[in-house]
């Protein structure tokens, strides 16, 4: 550190403590060009960890809109707070907008970094179970976006079957979450899923060659990754390509992923970057060196474009805290260039898009004096969320393969504007949170929910919160450390 | 009945307010500032424009989400 380096206090907020997950105060500072967690254990220590890397970000990504909803029906009552009350609770402040129902804890691999800690030898939900489950959600949650995840969901041959519990529903976006291995080597099996209502496939892609795939998932995928996205194709499925960013593993493949994608384009319709979190299994204990921050994502797309994109084409997300995510749709010209759709800047930085009336209301015009959008202090409705519906829409919108816009004369101008989707690729990324990272302001507002048995919504990174000995808040399986060594 | 259109043919339509049968015309459809040349039915007389209900709730409504979401 210099001695000219800036040192800010931004905020008080909440965390936990790594150690003994019990909640903490912790507060967010600038420290150079970085914004850090820091927070106190009185029992274990200090901690301070960075979460967001390149300050000319920070600002911007604060003033976008914090439209607040209550969920309908909390499920679980306020007694020891966040995080330890989800289900979720009357504090919590924003619906669900993708649910994730893990249909098995099995896996085909035994990735050295898994968040599920999901091995060969887990169980498969029962179809009774899973539909009990759905029965709850539908009854209370809207018309979430339904996400098949595990464990390996492909490892189970009744997945079709599974699809169409969830379409029988009324649930119209279906997402599944695989590694994509069965996808490439079963073609039929990928056409039952694509029949059964499968909308789009979010195909775990961390890099381009074998090195990656073997330090991140212990084996050689690369051929197979290639070969899971053609058969999608073959079928009419979307696909996402969902990299885990490890510094020093594929932080430098960013480019590559994106042209990767480019290349496979109109089937690959997005690539979702998500800087690695440490809970689940995972292989130590992080530093500062071990983390990558969306920030940092984004310099590298823009990098990566040599000059065509800018930050100001990317955004936050439109309803989960802004320092969750970000994302941006460009148009790839005949030479796989990027180039922004469109979305037009408004001075401050933040997409004219963005500007609702809530915030609107909170800042008061644009450029102006007036402080930073501040949250709803009532926690917002409990009406069905218009933020939420349209990060629904948006999902879906970019991510499902594009219908034909039609050709030839038939055509009209409607179906020329709808085809330019087959040439817009989305790029976007998500900061899952761990235990050093949590920052229970972002949690409260978490709009991606994982489903339990007793019909409880738990938010993701709650639910995949872990201590630094590998003991779970929410799973019911735990591992130890000595279990990981092993 | 329907055309590749989504609009009805327009022999079978009537302006109410001019009684005069609807023709296809070109007409320019806007939203959120962009516009659209597209043939639809249209009064030749007072230019009322006729769009169906299927036009209305699928292509026409996925261009208007797709330009919401931009």
């Amino acid at each position: 550190m210099s001695c000219c380096e800036r040192r800010l206090k931004l905020a008080d907020t909440e965390s936990v403590c790594p150690v003994c997950l019990e909640t903490i105060p912790a507060e967010r500072w600038a420290i150079g060009d970085e914004v850090r967690l820091i927070k106190t254990c009185p029992e274990h220590g200090r901690f301070s960890v960075p979460v967001w890397r390149g300050f000319a970000s920070y600002g911007p990504w604060g003033e976008a809109a914090r439209a607040h909803s209550r969920t309908p029906s909390p499920a679980t009552a306020v007694d020891r707070g966040c995080p330890h009350d989800c289900g979720l609770c009357p504090d919590h402040r924003q619906q669900s907008c993708c649910v994730l129902l893990e249909v098995t804890s099995r896996c085909d691999l035994a990735c050295p970094v898994c968040f599920a800690s999901a091995d060969r030898h887990g169980r498969d939900l029962p179809l009774d179970e899973i539909e009990r489950r759905l029965d709850a959600l539908a009854a209370g949650g809207g018309r979430v976006h339904v996400q098949l995840s595990g464990g390996e969901p492909t490892v189970r041959d009744d997945l079709p079957e599974i699809v169409r519990l969830v379409r029988r529903r009324g649930f119209d976006f279906v997402q599944l979450n695989t590694n994509g291995v069965r996808l490439a080597l079963e073609p039929d099996y990928v056409a039952a899923l694509a029949a059964a209502g499968v909308d789009c496939v979010f195909l775990q892609f961390d890099g381009v060659d074998d090195e990656v795939h073997r330090r991140l998932r212990g084996a050689k995928l690369a051929r197979l990754k290639d070969l899971a996205i053609e058969r999608c194709g073959e079928v009419g499925l979307g696909v996402v390509l969902a990299p885990t960013i490890a510094p020093g593993v594929n932080d430098g493949q960013i480019g590559a992923i994106v042209d990767h994608a480019i290349a496979r384009m109109p089937t690959v319709r997005a690539v979702h970057f998500q800087p690695i979190s440490y809970f689940g299994r995972r292989p130590l204990e992080p530093t500062d060196a071990d983390r990558f921050t969306l920030p940092e994502v984004m310099a590298a797309l823009i990098r990566h474009s040599r000059g065509t994109i800018a930050l100001q084409d990317f955004h936050p997300g439109s309803a989960e805290n802004p320092y969750c995510s970000f994302s941006g749709r460009f148009t790839v010209d005949d030479v796989g260039g990027l180039h922004p759709t469109g979305a037009k800047p408004s001075c401050c930085g933040v997409p004219d898009d963005l500007e609702r009336p809530a915030r609107a209301e909170a800042v008061g015009g644009c450029c102006g004096d007036a402080p930073p959008a501040a949250p709803i202090e009532c926690c917002g409705s409990t009406r069905p969320s218009p933020d939420v519906d349209r990060a629904r829409r948006y999902v879906a919108g970019q991510w499902r393969q594009a219908a034909s816009g039609g050709d030839g004369e038939a055509a009209d101008a409607f179906d020329r504007f709808l085809a330019t989707r087959e040439r817009t690729l989305g790029l976007s990324g998500m900061a899952f949170q761990d235990a050093w990272t949590l920052d229970l302001d972002r949690l409260r507002q978490c709009h991606i929910h994982v489903v339990e048995p007793d019909a409880r919504m738990i938010p993701f990174c709650a639910f995949n919160l872990t201590d630094r000995d590998g003991r779970s808040l929410y799973r019911a399986s735990t591992i130890s450390a000595e279990a990981v060594a092993g | 009945m329907i055309d590749a259109l989504g609009s009805a043919a327009s022999s079978s339509l009537i302006c109410l307010s001019c009684d005069a049968p609807l023709e296809p015309g070109k007409i320019e459809a806007s939203y959120l500032g962009q516009s659209f040349p597209v043939d639809l039915p249209r009064c030749p007389k007072c230019g009322f424009v006729y769009v169906s209900e299927e036009l209305a709730s699928g292509k026409m409504l996925k261009v208007e989400q797709a330009l919401e979401d931009k």
